[in-house]
Order: structure tokens, then C-alpha cells, then sequence
């Protein structure tokens, strides 16, 4: 709740919380925007947070939804980021803000947009959660 | 003229000394407690890790105890260890 209303009032460039959508427990919606001089500049994107009882020790399920999906290799069609602090390396010392600004500076080191190499075959067996896939984390470049 | 004090009331104010207001993992403030508490001060202690970081002791055990892991300070990563 602290959160949320720091989030609003001071928001870092680039992205805004979408206060109105949000359930101000659970579900939270982000507005992105891709950084300036990056292969994103110009679109936008949106953030879906899901926050179970036990956050900040837990981390939120993120997922890209909307109509924009960054094509990205890390970031699969149906809106699943491979990021690992989102998962294994997730502390609760990380806000809502600081895994926006990841998730902005992991588009922006980009070189490439291209989906994950395997995007289909993951896309068409991933469950709803992305928290449920076991992450190999191996590409530390982008 | 001779004043005799026939009682007096005393008022003291108490401040942890930490070198950040806010703990780093429920974001309230030192001065007051951790979300699970209601009243803040030795019912609801700091502690420090060798790193120097700086908790509410029920934040920082708990993230302890859910992390599956190491354990590791939220704040910098490194294997928590307590301070003595």
C-alpha cells in the first residue's frame, strides 16, 4: 500500500502505475515505456504484478500483457520474462520500481529483437504462472 | 524562598541509532514496528549483519526462514551472518 502510493506520486521516467486498475492488494497494471536511443524507443508496454499473501518475502508473478509484447530474447510471446530475479535471485528488498527499472534496462541492452530461441515450444507449454517454470538462467548479455 | 518538590512527572524519548529511517524490507520506519508488531521498540528490535545492514529482527528472520537458499542479505547479497 506504501508502495503503491510512493509509486504514484513519484514515479521514475518512463513508467507509470495504473492506479485506477489496480486492486490495490493483488493485481497491480504498469505502464512501460521503452528508454530513449534503444530499439524501444517510442513503444509502450504494460506490466501485470500479481502479489501473493507472503510479499515481500515472495516474490510477484510479472508477466508483459496488453497488445505489446516486447519481442525480446528473453521474453516469451505469452508475455513470460525470464529474469531471475523474479525468481531465484528475488529479495525482499526489491519494490515494484526497482523490477520496473530491470525490466526497462534489460530492454534497453538489447542489440536484437528476436524471440527466444524457444519460444514456440515453451509458449505452447507453459502454464499460466511463469513462477511454476523451472528457469535455466545462462544468457547474461542482454 | 524555599520550593519543595512534592512530586514531578518525568518524559523521556527513546530513537534507534541506525544508519537508515527505513527497514529495507517492510519499509516502515525504524522508529515504528514491523507490520506483525503494535508496539514499536524492544518488543520489536533492529539487528545488524556483518554486512552492516539493518532490519526489524522479525523481517529479517522471517526472509531468513522463507528463503530456500542461502541465506543472504536483501540488501547486498552477501551470506547473512548476525552481528554480534
Amino acid at each position: 500500500m506504501k508502495e503503491l502510493m510512493n509509486l504514484e506520486t513519484n514515479p521514475p521516467p518512463g513508467i507509470r502505475i495504473r492506479s485506477e486498475d489496480c486492486d490495490a492488494f493483488n493485481e497491480w497494471l504498469v505502464d512501460l515505456k521503452g528508454a530513449e536511443n534503444t530499439l524501444y524507443e517510442g513503444e509502450e508496454f504494460q506490466l501485470l504484478f500479481k502479489f501473493n499473501g507472503r510479499y515481500p518475502f515472495d516474490s510477484p508473478e510479472v508477466t508483459f500483457t496488453g497488445s505489446n509484447i516486447p519481442c525480446h530474447p528473453h521474453i516469451y510471446t505469452n508475455g513470460h520474462i525470464c529474469l531471475s530475479i523474479l525468481t531465484d535471485d528475488w529479495s525482499p528488498a526489491l519494490t515494484v520500481e526497482s523490477v520496473c527499472l530491470s525490466i526497462v534496462s534489460m530492454l534497453s541492452s538489447c542489440k536484437e529483437k528476436k524471440s527466444p530461441p524457444d519460444n514456440s515450444l515453451y509458449v505452447m507449454k507453459a502454464g499460466k504462472n511463469p513462477k511454476k517454470t523451472r528457469w535455466w538462467y545462462h544468457d547474461d548479455n542482454v | 524562598m524555599k520550593v519543595k518538590i512534592k512530586s514531578w512527572t518525568a518524559v523521556g524519548t527513546w530513537e534507534w541509532v541506525s544508519n537508515d529511517d527505513t527497514c529495507g524490507i517492510c519499509r516502515m520506519s525504524f522508529e515504528a514496528c514491523c507490520p506483525d508488531c503494535r508496539t514499536p521498540g524492544d518488543d520489536c528490535p533492529l539487528v545488524w549483519g556483518e554486512c552492516t545492514h539493518c532490519f526489524h529482527i522479525h523481517c529479517i528472520v522471517k526472509w531468513l526462514q522463507s528463503s530456500q537458499q542461502q541465506q543472504l542479505c536483501p540488501m547486498c547479497r552477501q551470506e547473512w551472518k548476525f552481528k554480534e
